[in-house]
């Protein structure tokens, strides 16, 4: 598998795990923790009995005290030391676009009583699970790019709601997910494209049939009678059929040059020209920057040109080969 | 949490009303400890404690029911702590109901905020909200009563004041307080004692012992006199600047050099005393009063004996809540030794407690008779011991003798049904009949010790009458014939279970201890155990595992669309090992194969594998 560049400048995560996309998460980013009302009470409880009862001597004082102030430790501990023991992993689907709601599979490991989760960037909604447990995690995609690795946090106060501990957790992922920018309404852009283009080895799109009779060829079976070139057939007392040229290529190179203050909006469009030129029946040559280098080739699909652009970022384009009509799309 | 917790407006959620349970208990176990405190029946405070927590928890649905139960928890922590002072009834068991509905309150209300947070979808159930209660319940309650049992003594002598002055008594206080609290020069036999379950006092000691108040040496029939005089300089007058004062020892206190130091802190609980209770051959005291008032016999007062209570000054005395600290000082002695005691005592002292007391020829010729066997001071003590546990009986409604006759010869001969006053009164009196130094001794027994604090609760109908024999080269011992006398059917014995839980608290600590490591270790050595057993059964992943490790370090991972068989195809070229062909023919056997690969075949991988 090709190492995947990051738009934010991850690390490329090269995926030579086991079966499964799911990596286990790696780095562990230690959290704050938030103590509670019912930690206050038992901590006043604790130091009024402890004093108190120390003061007076009454045993019975100071155990109240102590009781208090063991539940308060126990409190605090315990999250802690459950939810250091836990580790996810995360599955996600390997494409994705601007808005779309991504559904991670995360698996959380070892064991506590419970642990609440969810994913950042943005920060999600919380979901509870038991632990050891699995489930689909919703999460948001609101930032266009490649990204090797996602974030999430878990939660527990288990199991006396002293303390509230937090762990943010930043899990690699096996494949990466490229989010695609969200087209934008643009209409498709038509144009003459060269027929060098057919030389240079590029797929051949034929659609259709021409007008234009390039040369006549035995008969097939299967060929349309109306093909039949009759003068030809009698000439030569075989049946020969028409052949015609292909009709002309049209597209457009799109030159995404994301250098400006709004190269969002630019992915945007340039992705919604695209589309709506796939859709037509046109060809769509891409030219980008990625990682401080130009690329450019022409993309199948939209799927193609959501990974293009997905992976595009602020630098010099490519430029396409001579003869492309360009439509330039400037941030 | 914020925005964890959501209610309807209109009712609370299902998992919040379990909460009302616990909480219920806890708060009626505080209301219980508060009503009896205040002379209220016990009942209506639990109900009261029980019906706030209820409306706390169910009918406040605009107040977040964590917050609410959270608070009402507060509020009866703090009536415990209130509380939970010794001043009528032992508690313990008030407090240990109290503390374990707490924590189970808590337990739930968190088990409650969790079940508000939407579940994962396609996730895992919690477990059941009994089995998390029941384990979490378990765990917390062992680290708590190990914590309990181990610090709560610790921290109350690390911390513990060993002198407090308390309360300053009021005449109000004075004229109330027992008459076994305040220093006396009688004692009358023909006046039935105030018994009742007020607690007078507690004691923080490390064994039992008698708390010594005062002794009586003159019997007149009717009643003892202390033959002591306060005005013929007898009594000393202690005073001290430092925070103690050495108590000095009297002539026949042998253990003032060979003795062992025994420590008491006494809390008084009563509104006044100014008596100075302490185990025998008290050596230094701690206290905030001054003077002292020291006895020959050694006893302690703050008060002059020979007042009329109305004369002494109230505040003199030792008020509610006034902590004092004594250290005595005793031989530990055995059966052995005390019949081993040779010699005469001293002349003093055989003056003073061995002439033939007061009383009908027929109590000496009895006591004469029943000591004639015996050829030391102790056998002849017990044979007097056990002709009292074998012809008369305790009861406290004994009646009481008629004027003008001897007590002792009404208790022995006649009526043979007395208290503790009337039977040790009958052993010193035959005791010196038969020329044995011997006097009175009132104070209190030990008491019960309490369950959670370990500390002596005595109260006032533990209030005692004792004897004393003195042996030569040993001192004065004390002897409790009232123990040796059975009961007459209409006196109940007391007890607390809870006691026998204290006095076993080491090995249960150890016990508790070993429960919560066994507790939380066992689920993870059950997991590791299924964890290895999972990973015996799959041995294709885990030699799926080895080829890819092999891999990886040859530099040619493997990809995620690459089955094993073409993933061994390409390292046997790579690694020039076509062994690994078979490996990779073996592993997708045992993958997609029904039947699964042979053993010889998983043998014969394994050890390819294991050579790479």
């Amino acid at each position: 598998m090709t190492a995947a560049t990051s738009v934010n400048g991850e690390p490329p995560v090269a995926a030579d795990r086991g079966p499964g996309a799911a990596l286990r998460g790696t780095q562990a980013h230690q959290g704050p923790g938030d103590l509670t009302l019912t930690s206050i009470v038992l901590f006043t409880l604790g130091a009024y009995g402890v004093a108190a009862g120390a003061a007076t001597g009454q045993e019975a004082v100071v155990a109240v005290g102590i009781f208090a102030f063991t539940l308060f430790g126990i409190g605090i501990v315990w999250p802690i030391i459950s939810l250091s023991r836990l580790d996810v992993t995360v599955g996600a689907p390997t494409d994705a676009t601007v808005g779309d709601t991504v559904f991670l599979h995360v698996d959380v490991h070892g064991r506590a009583p419970r642990a609440d989760i969810r994913a950042l960037d943005p920060p999600g909604q919380w979901w509870r699970t038991a632990v050891p447990g699995a489930g689909t995690l919703p999460h948001a995609a609101v930032r266009r790019g490649v990204f090797g690795s996602v974030r999430v946090q878990l939660r527990t106060s288990a199991p006396l709601g002293v303390f509230v501990r937090t762990r943010t957790l930043r899990v690699d992922l096996g494949a990466p997910i490229t989010v695609a920018p969200r087209p934008a309404a643009a209409p498709a852009v038509l144009h003459l494209v060269p027929e060098e283009r057919v030389a240079t080895g590029a797929a051949l799109f034929t659609r259709g049939s021409g007008d234009t009779v390039r040369s006549v060829r035995p008969y097939s079976p299967g060929d349309p009678a109306r093909l039949v070139h009759w003068p030809t057939s009698a000439r030569l007392g075989e049946i020969v059929v028409r052949e015609h040229e292909p009709p002309p290529e049209r597209g457009v190179a799109l030159v995404v040059d994301l250098r400006g203050p709004r190269p969002e909006t630019a992915a945007s469009l340039a992705a919604g020209i695209g589309a709506a030129t796939l859709a037509a029946g046109g060809v769509v040559w891409c030219g980008t920057c990625e990682g401080g280098v130009p690329v450019g080739e022409l993309v199948a699909n939209g799927r193609e040109l959501g990974r293009r652009l997905a992976r595009a970022g602020a630098g010099e384009p490519a430029r396409p080969p001579e003869g492309w009509p360009i439509e330039m799309v400037k941030a | 949490m914020s925005g964890r917790a959501r209610q309807e407006v209109n009712g609370v959620e299902p998992a919040y009303r379990v909460v009302a349970v616990p909480a219920a208990v806890a708060l009626g176990a505080v209301g219980a400890i508060a009503a009896q405190h205040a002379n209220v029946p016990w009942i209506l405070g639990a109900l009261a404690g029980a019906v706030a927590a209820m409306l706390g928890v169910l009918a406040l649905p605009s107040i977040p029911t964590r917050r609410a139960t959270v608070v009402l928890l507060g509020l009866g922590g703090l009536a415990a702590l209130r509380h939970a002072s010794f001043a009528g009834h032992d508690w313990s068991g008030l407090l240990v109901i109290w503390a374990a509905a707490t924590m189970l309150t808590l337990v739930l209300v968190d088990r409650a905020d969790a079940e508000m947070v939407p579940e994962l979808d396609g996730g895992s159930p919690l477990p059941s909200r009994a089995r998390e209660t029941a384990r979490v319940g378990a765990l917390v309650s062992l680290i708590v009563i190990v914590a309990a049992v181990a610090m709560v003594p610790s921290v109350t002598s690390r911390l513990g004041r060993r002198v407090w002055p308390g309360a300053s008594p009021t005449s109000g206080d004075q004229s109330s307080s027992a008459s076994s609290l305040q220093s006396s020069n009688e004692l009358s036999l023909t006046s039935r004692p105030r018994l009742s379950n007020t607690v007078v006092f507690t004691v923080d000691a490390s064994h039992a012992d008698f708390w010594r108040g005062e002794t009586f040496d003159i019997y007149n029939g009717s009643s003892w006199t202390s033959s002591f005089g306060f005005g013929n300089g007898e009594y000393r007058r202690l005073f001290h600047s430092g925070p103690s004062v050495d108590i000095p020892p009297t002539p026949d206190d042998h253990a003032q050099n060979n003795g062992v130091d025994f420590r008491q802190t006494y809390r008084i609980e009563a509104g006044y005393s100014d008596v100075l209770f302490a185990a025998p051959n008290a050596r230094v005291v701690e206290t905030d009063k001054n003077p002292l008032l020291r006895a020959p016999d050694g006893t302690l007062r703050l008060a002059n004996p020979a007042e009329p209570p109305s004369w002494r000054i109230a505040s003199q005395g030792f008020g509610s809540g006034a902590v004092y600290t004594v250290t005595s000082r005793s031989l530990p002695v055995t059966e052995e030794m005390l019949r081993e005691a040779k010699g005469d005592p001293p002349a003093a002292v055989t003056e003073q407690y061995a002439q033939v007391p007061v009383t009908t020829q027929r109590v000496i010729d009895l006591a004469r008779s029943v000591t004639a066997g015996a050829t030391n001071t102790y056998d002849r003590v017990k044979a007097l011991e056990n002709w009292l546990g074998d012809n008369t009986q305790y009861s406290l409604n004994a009646p009481l003798s008629p004027r003008g006759v001897d007590v002792v010869d009404d208790f022995l001969f006649h009526s043979r049904l007395g208290w503790c006053e009337q039977i040790a009164s009958s052993l010193v009196v035959m005791a010196r009949s038969a020329g044995i130094p011997a006097r009175l001794v009132t104070g209190f027994v030990p008491g019960s010790r309490d369950a959670l604090t370990g500390r002596f609760v005595v109260r006032e109908r533990d209030a005692h009458a004792w004897a004393e024999i003195y042996f030569p080269g040993i001192g004065w011992q004390g002897f409790d014939p009232t123990s040796s006398v059975p009961l007459a059917g209409d006196v109940k014995s007391s007890g607390s279970w809870l006691s026998d839980i204290r006095h076993n608290a080491v090995p249960l600590a150890i016990l508790a201890v070993m429960l919560v490591i066994i507790a939380a270790a066992l689920p993870e050595v059950l997991a590791a155990r299924r964890r290895r057993r999972a990973r015996r059964e799959s041995w294709s992943a885990e030699a799926l595992h080895r080829l890819e490790r092999a891999g990886r370090k040859a530099g040619r991972a493997r990809a995620p669309s690459e089955t094993p068989r073409e993933y061994a195809h390409v390292l046997a070229e790579r690694l020039g090992d076509d062994r690994l062909v078979e490996v990779g023919a073996t592993l997708d056997t045992a993958l997609y194969s029904a039947r699964g690969a042979p053993d010889e075949a998983r043998e014969r991988a394994d050890a390819v594998l294991t050579s790479l």
